[in-house]
């Protein structure tokens, strides 16, 4: 029996909007892939529409073996339908205790999900999705307001996703996870940048910390904040 | 100078700090009290008790600007340039004056080109830019940012960073989760659980925070940065 591929592959998507467009090719295969660019470039566009939550203006995405997806969108404010925290754990199918105690806020087990700072929303909106497996994970700026404490611990996580493609948007620039490859959005148009840390050479969007520290002769490895302390020890010496 | 005394609101207690004019910028957990310090510092909320005092004035009768972290929270009206004329429209300015400072704001902050468009289609970080505007375009003489740049890519921020530095707001008050911003600030202060923990330049507060997620990563390697 063969081993079954996970794949993603846009043909010629473009989405076109008044004198807006974007235009996408690729293929996204197993791992996890980094979706980055200008503010308003299309990335949550892009994201809706690789979720099918969006219709496309012109091409086609043909996916393969995936049975599940999941998107989480950028504002986890829109994903609430729970009157409270408790009830928001059981409305994603997930034990509230275990939820609650991952993510710190027990103690607010029964107070408004959209009475707690977004951080702490955004906190819970993740651990919620990240408590099951999911074939195809769409991560719409999922570090967004999240301390960097909790920023790590979601990086961590994301390692850690079962077998799948896992794509993340977002303009992050410090705290990103250990990813396969690396695309970005420019004028319209999605590149595929290559895999890191080659792929830092082609990225205009690459993180000024990963800047600095090529520049001092010690290019990091990959995003992560292992690979980054790696390379700044370089420098120390 | 910003004069807090014995403030206290619901778990966050600050017993005497002082700001100076610049930018201060607020780290910590989620949850530890930063949003509600900026509410009490742009007026949105009142301590339960004690005073907070800008240059001797209550925070609701000081101009200010204010940019809530969850974009959707900043936009009142349907269209960005009524969003952005909106300050200046409440305050009564003339039409002509209104349209010339949204052309103007518009222009530094380069959104000329969403000022036709409804806020519903804008991107997260279109809302912010247009809610930044909207906050710095009547000249307040505090700025308040709650984690506005959480939504804004590496060279929209520093491109903004420069237009606030050059606003002419003589308090910019942020709060921010990108500690590489919170070393270009006048005035670090750490917050944890309800409490200010360290105050004081960069220099003086990530030293205590060495070992932490809060510690920048390149802090003290390179010639820019203080060791």
């Amino acid at each position: 029996m063969g081993v079954l591929i996970i794949r993603i592959t846009l043909n010629r998507v473009h989405a076109i909007r008044d004198d807006w467009s974007l235009a996408a090719s690729g293929t996204f295969d197993e791992g996890v892939h980094l979706v980055s660019g200008d503010v308003g470039s299309g990335k949550s566009t892009l994201a809706l529409m690789i979720a099918g939550l969006l219709p496309l203006s012109g091409g086609s995405i043909e996916k393969e073996e995936i049975t599940s997806t999941m998107l989480s969108l950028q504002f986890p404010e829109l994903h609430v339908t729970g009157l409270t925290v408790a009830e928001e754990c059981t409305s994603w199918g997930v034990p509230p205790d275990d939820i609650l105690d991952t993510t710190g806020l027990s103690g607010k087990r029964e107070v408004s999900p959209l009475s707690l700072s977004r951080g702490e929303l955004n906190r819970l909106h993740l651990a919620c999705i990240l408590a099951k497996n999911h074939d195809l994970l769409l991560l719409d700026e999922p570090f967004s307001s999240l301390d960097c404490e909790e920023k790590e611990k979601l990086c961590t996580r994301i390692g850690q996703t079962s077998p799948g493609i896992t794509i993340i948007f977002t303009h992050e620039q410090e705290i990103l996870p250990r990813v396969t490859r690396i695309w970005e959005i420019v004028d319209g148009m999605l590149v595929d940048c290559g895999t890191p840390p080659d792929a830092f050479r082609n990225w205009h969007h690459v993180p000024p910390i990963i800047e600095k520290l090529t520049a001092l002769g010690c290019r990091p490895d990959n995003l992560s904040l292992d690979d980054l302390r790696e390379a700044a020890c370089r420098i120390r010496g | 100078m910003i004069i807090i005394e014995n403030l206290w609101y619901r778990n966050l207690a600050i017993d005497a700090l002082t700001i100076k004019p610049g930018i201060t910028t607020i780290i910590g957990p989620n949850g530890s009290g930063k949003t509600t310090f900026l509410k009490i510092c742009a007026g949105i909320i009142v301590p339960d008790s004690g005073t907070i005092l800008i240059d001797n004035v209550p925070p609701r009768q000081t101009d200010v600007g204010w940019v809530n972290e969850y974009p959707d929270r900043n936009l009142l009206f349907v269209n960005v340039s009524d969003e952005i004329a909106s300050p200046l429209r409440f305050r009564h300015d003339s039409c002509d004056s209104v349209d010339t400072a949204i052309k103007s704001y518009a222009g530094t902050m380069g959104i000329t080109h969403l000022l036709k468009r409804a806020v519903r289609q804008l991107s997260g970080g279109e809302k912010i830019l247009v809610s930044l505007a909207a906050a710095l375009v009547h000249d307040p003489t505090v700025l308040v940012l709650d984690e506005y740049d959480s939504h804004l890519d590496a060279r929209v921020k520093e491109k903004n960073e420069q237009i606030i530095r050059s606003s002419g707001a003589k308090y910019i008050i942020r709060c921010t989760q990108q500690m590489d911003t919170a070393t270009h600030s006048d005035h670090v202060l750490f917050f944890d659980n309800g409490r200010v923990r360290y105050d004081g330049t960069p220099d003086q507060v990530f030293p205590f925070l060495k070992g932490t997620a809060y510690y920048p990563l390149l802090w003290g390697c390179l010639s820019s940065e203080s060791p």
